[in-house]
């Protein structure tokens, strides 16, 4: 192929057959969480570098587990470790609340804040600013679904009416079974596979309509008796 | 920085008018050195500009963009246009933005009159607005002390975050929330409750979303007469106006002044006024005939007790109050002296300093009077415990000639003064023990005369009359030096400035001053001879 | 170059990125003086990937030298630009190519310390690229002393928690930091004053994961792709309406055309392509009968719209152009951090307005406002994010006026019970 100034370019098309189009949902769990490669990392996350990337939203919730002690402490300690003002550790600090209780109650947002020598109205502050942290409790499945537009252009709103019609919601309720809360969400990073849908840490790609009955089929069963 | 480079200038050019100015100078701060105000939402000047109301965008000629002028620097050869039609087209726009959830409820809010959004409206705005959307609506949210929140008005500049962040330093209010959602708050229930700083984020509120509860619908900003003036509440001496409608203080507001409180003030003086617009004030000299107190002019009273008085030699004990002028202490001071002197006390409450810790030379004193530093000064020597109670022994049963000033004998036993020859009061109300006087003189607060205090580093600051003296009140200082004249045939000062001329020689420290150089800022002591 | 290992599991690993000649490129750097890499760079013409298009090695030489101070390199990973998804491709797959590439980077700037700044969205990307940041501490990559050099070169990995605007290099800063993701004022430039008030870089994840290949094999090999301001390859990210959506690693300065058509295969069958998005929703939105453009940064400007992050999203006949629009806008509206006023009330209106002609009651006069409100939204804000949501509407209205018209007086009962 030659370009303007007769130059031969060499072109690389890549296929992207690894992920989207073969339906990534039929891949195995583990495969989806990345855990068939990387192995469960443990608690106290591990080395130092990585210590404040672990998964925060998870099906698992511990209301009554203290938040900053044995192997969370441990973590909190290791990512302090890696910034010089101990501030920049309160988006880890907040993950590790989130991941133990499922959101971020008030009086944990205290609790960092006590921690991180910061202001509780601060850290409120903060905590808002991002969407990915829950200010009260959902559904023990967050479904969000991407309807910004590549998968708007494939049909998500037909995703999302689906996964509501189902879960019996209406945006950012909690089904009656306690199970499902769906929001609608931003791009994703997964555009290239509509519609993209993260389901607690979980990435479900190139999901039609007609997928959502056996996703949350799925999931149900995921759930201990 | 080294005394060179702070001295290094640029030239620039601001609407048409060439000037220098420092290297390093903001363009809204270059801008105002030619009396143009540049609109502006989020700078203060006693706060971090970050530079995102976008009120200031200037046009720069040459830059490709509009420069907020509050943080952009002022470069060498910078022509600066505040009014092109780019610069008014971008605020105009910006003021459209603004209103866009605004209430426009100016007919019962409180900012009304004095309020940026409403000014800069007026005078650039566009005539019509377009918005056909149904508006965002917050609410009323109570942020606990004085503080009363109104989300829909806010424009959300965020001084008052950073109002509690760098300069009270106790970060209790956040913005919450992002985009259009995003509005100020505290952390739930927690809010500006016990932050004796707090009042201050109403002050630099540019529109109405914080107001004080305590001014609240009490009256319109038009309405309000503004005297500049002094806190009397502690010894930082905070410069302030009073504010008054019908003769009566509204509240009081902070007067910036970069040596004594910035641009700040504390709560704990603010909202302690009310005693100014105290009624029952004696209107009338009163002078005792048979036992009873009767009222007399002025020339009959001081002539009387100017004969009570010549003569008396057995000295005098004084009681002064520590919020009375400088000039009024030195009266009495004076006075005392002509009768045979004697010692003098005050009597002041005292409590916990609090330091504002972001301009630390602020603090709420523990003195909680204006002049203890110019009662001292001039001789008075305090007296009693921290309440401001007790300390009255030594008066109390004095057989010579008693003086109290100002100080309203509260808690003075029935008999205080029965065993002088003479009693004289001068002050604002007759209860308790006063009523045993022989002589009651009606003063002025410092709100209804001009004079004088000096604050606890020793600066001497003037404040004006704001409100009408009730009746025949008279300042104190005016009062004590015709009585004096009438004693030992001296001129009798006529205008504060003459009883401020006599203090040097009670006070070195006073000495080389001159009441009319003080200003509105005021003076060190001893400025003229350092 | 960028996407040769994508799809192999065993590139993951340090062992099987190291058999694939892993890492040979950060031995040869740090055998090198920090100027000569930053010349490479330079010489290599490697154009920053997230959007800007600024050239790499020019801003590596912003970083003051020697300067006594501690310096930071910032690998934005934050991406969130609807219609990208290149850099967790590169992430999921080739994570020792980020990684060499941050060492690299991180050495060439005196920066013993680098984060990588993931979107928090991205679990499993992050859980890969952990796992491959333990092996590099493992295999003595990272650390103290790297291989010997005396160097150290730590790297962090930072999680982001849910904001578009942390992609915004100094809103990056701010959410680093522990604040909210807020951009700041420039001046002071990150060189300056960057995070922790310390000079920094930051650099998207495929201007890093370019670094290695340039080193290894020099500035003049780079540019053998490429246009002569706009060398090298770049990931195209395609999604929409076309039949084989995907990331595709292409010469800068390829015919766009012939991309989409040949390449990406072109609409669906028995579709049209109405209008296409070049760059990510940022950028102008481009009709049909404009894609004979290359696709490089300058060709992309002269046809009145910019390459961006190379996000290609496709719209064919089918489109509802407003509602795609309306769609953006909201996601500005969503994403704005609020700091700025024509930002935050600007977006929120324009998205209002834009509801309301979807739902048939707009008037005609309200595209002239949108106008208007689009241009006070543009060039007056601390960042660009609402500039970038004001060019979709100005393109749109400007190259799609018919739609917007087709809307205006088609409302009804329903349609007003319904909003």
């Amino acid at each position: 192929m030659t370009n303007d100034d007769g130059k031969v370019r060499k072109i690389r098309p890549r296929n992207p057959g690894f992920a989207g189009i073969t339906g990534e949902f039929d891949l195995t769990e583990a495969q989806i969480r990345g855990t068939d490669y990387v192995g469960a990392r443990p608690l106290d996350g591990g080395h130092p570098s990585v210590a404040g990337t672990m998964p925060y939203q998870l099906t698992t919730r511990a209301p009554d587990l203290p938040l900053f002690e044995g192997e969370y402490l441990r973590r909190l300690e290791k990512v302090l470790s890696r910034y010089e003002d101990r501030r920049a550790a309160l988006l880890p600090a907040l993950h590790i609340v989130h991941e133990i209780r499922g959101y971020l109650p008030p009086e944990a947002m205290d609790e960092v804040a006590e921690r991180l020598l910061l202001a509780p109205a601060y850290v409120r502050g903060v905590a808002t600013f991002y969407t990915m942290y829950n200010l009260q409790p959902l559904g023990r499945f967050l479904i969000q679904v991407c309807t910004n537009i590549s998968c708007n252009l494939c049909g998500a709103d037909e995703v999302l009416r689906e996964f509501l019609e189902q879960t019996g919601t209406e945006i950012g309720e909690i089904s009656e079974n306690g199970l499902w809360t769906v929001l609608e969400v931003e791009c994703l990073g997964a555009c290239g596979f509509p519609t993209a849908v993260q389901i607690n840490e979980r990435f479900f790609e190139s999901v039609k309509a007609e997928d959502v009955p056996a996703i949350l089929k799925r999931l149900e069963a995921e759930v201990p008796a | 920085m080294s005394s060179t480079a702070a001295k290094e200038t640029v030239s620039c050019t601001v609407d048409g008018i060439a000037f220098e100015v420092p290297k390093g100078t903001r363009m809204i701060d270059a801008a105002a050195r030619t009396g143009v105000d540049i609109p502006h939402y989020c700078y203060h000047p006693g706060l971090s500009a970050p530079a995102q109301c976008r009120m200031c965008l200037v046009e720069v000629e040459g830059a490709p963009k509009l420069q907020p002028a509050c943080t952009a620097e002022v470069q060498d050869g910078n022509v600066i246009l505040t009014a092109s039609e780019n610069a008014l087209k971008a605020r105009e726009g910006v003021l459209e933005f603004l209103l866009v959830n605004h209430p426009l409820d100016c007919p019962v809010c409180d900012q009304s009159g004095e309020c940026k959004l409403q000014d800069y409206t007026a005078a650039e705005g566009r005539p019509m607005g377009r918005l056909a959307e149904p508006k965002r609506i917050i609410g009323v949210d109570d942020f606990g002390g004085d503080v009363l929140f109104h989300g829909d008005r806010c424009v959300m500049c965020t001084r008052c975050v950073r109002f509690m962040r760098e300069v009270a330093q106790d970060e209790r209010l956040a913005v919450v929330q992002r985009g259009d959602k995003a509005v100020i708050d505290t952390f739930f229930g927690e809010g500006l409750e016990g932050n004796i700083w707090a009042d201050n984020v109403v002050d630099i509120c540019p529109v109405g979303a914080l107001v004080s509860k305590d001014f609240l619908h009490k009256a319109r900003a038009w309405d309000l007469d503004r005297t500049p003036s002094i806190c009397p509440n502690c010894t930082q001496g905070c410069n302030i106006t009073l504010q008054v409608r019908d003769n009566q203080v509204m509240r009081l507001k902070p007067r910036p002044n970069a040596e004594v409180n910035g641009h700040w003030m504390c709560d704990f003086g603010r909202l302690n006024y009310q005693w100014v617009n105290r009624t029952g004030r004696i209107e009338a000299p009163l002078v005792r005939e048979d036992g009873k107190l009767v009222p007399m002019s002025w020339s009959d009273t001081l002539l009387r007790l100017a004969n009570a008085a010549r003569g008396q030699s057995t000295g005098v004990r004084s009681v002064v109050s520590p919020y009375a002028a400088n000039e009024d202490l030195g009266a009495v001071r004076r006075l005392a002296d002509a009768l045979g002197g004697g010692s003098g006390v005050f009597r002041v409450e005292s409590g916990e300093e609090v330091v504002l810790p972001g301009f630390p030379q602020l603090a709420l004193r523990s003195d909680r009077a204006a002049n203890v530093r110019g009662a001292e000064l001039l001789g008075f020597s305090r007296a009693g415990d921290s309440t401001g109670m007790g300390g009255l022994e030594e008066a109390e049963s004095f057989d010579g000639v008693i003086l109290v000033l100002g100080d309203d004998l509260e808690d003075a036993s029935a008999d205080f003064g029965q065993r002088s020859k003479l009693f004289i009061y001068v002050g604002h109300v007759l209860g308790g023990a006063a009523r045993n006087a022989d002589f009651v003189l009606p003063s002025t607060t410092f709100a209804e005369m001009e004079g004088s205090f000096t604050n606890v580093a020793g600066r001497v600051q003037r404040f004006w009359p704001a409100i009408q003296v009730p009746g025949m009140s008279r300042p104190a200082w005016q009062i004590l030096g015709v009585l004096l004249s009438g004693i030992i045939d001296i001129p009798a000062p006529a205008r504060p400035g003459d009883a401020f001329a006599t203090l040097g020689d009670l006070s070195p420290a006073f000495g080389g001053m001159r009441f009319e150089e003080l200003g509105a800022e005021g003076q060190p002591l001893e400025y003229s001879r350092r | 170059m960028l996407s040769e290992h994508f799809g192999d599991p065993e590139a993951r690993t340090l062992e099987g990125w190291e058999a694939r000649g892993g890492y040979s490129a950060l031995r040869k750097a740090l055998g090198e003086s920090r100027k000569d890499i930053i010349e490479e760079v330079k010489k290599s013409g490697l154009r920053g990937r997230g959007g800007a298009g600024f050239p790499t090695g020019v801003k590596w030489s912003f970083m003051p030298k020697d300067s006594g101070k501690q310096h930071y390199l910032l690998c934005n990973a934050d991406e969130s630009e609807p219609g990208t998804f290149k850099d967790r491709e590169l992430m999921r797959w080739t994570p020792h190519q980020l990684i060499e590439g941050c060492l690299i980077g991180a050495y060439a700037i005196q920066a013993s310390h680098c984060y990588i700044y993931i979107r928090g969205e991205f679990f499993e990307a992050t859980q890969i690229l952990a796992r491959a940041i333990e092996e590099v501490y493992e295999a003595g990559y990272a650390g103290k002393d790297v291989l010997g050099s005396g160097h150290d070169l730590d790297i962090t990995l930072h999680l982001g928690a849910g904001a578009y605007i942390c992609g915004e290099e100094t809103g990056l800063m701010s959410s680093l930091e522990g604040q909210r993701g807020e951009p700041r004022v420039k001046p002071p430039f990150p060189a300056v004053s960057g995070v922790f008030k310390k000079p920094t870089t930051i650099n998207n994840v495929e201007t890093l994961c370019a670094v290695p290949h340039i080193v290894n094999n020099g500035g003049e090999w780079y540019q053998q792709w490429g246009t002569e301001k706009s060398t090298g390859t770049k990931l195209f990210c395609v999604s929409g309406h076309v039949q084989r959506p995907g990331n595709y690693e292409v010469p800068m300065g390829f015919n766009f055309r012939e991309f989409i058509y040949d390449v990406c295969g072109g609409p669906p069958d028995g579709r049209t392509i109405k209008a296409v998005i070049p760059g990510g929703s940022s950028v102008p939105i481009m009709s049909a009968d404009e894609l004979d453009v290359g696709m490089d940064y300058e060709a992309m400007i002269s046809a009145g719209t910019m390459l961006g992050c190379g996000s290609v999203i496709v719209m064919d006949d089918t489109t509802d152009i407003v509602k795609q629009v309306r769609r953006m806008v909201d996601f500005y509206a969503h994403e704005s951090c609020g700091q700025c006023t024509p930002c935050r009330e600007g977006t929120a209106w324009a998205a209002k307005i834009l509801r309301r002609i979807e739902d048939g009651w707009g008037t005609e006069s309200d595209l002239d406002t949108l106008v208007e409100i689009s241009e006070n939204m543009t060039g007056k804000t601390i960042c660009v994010l609402s500039d970038s949501a004001a060019a979709p509407i100005t393109s749109s209205i400007e190259k799609f006026r018919e739609d917007y018209l087709a809307l205006i007086g088609a409302g009804t009962v329903e349609t007003a019970r319904s909003a």
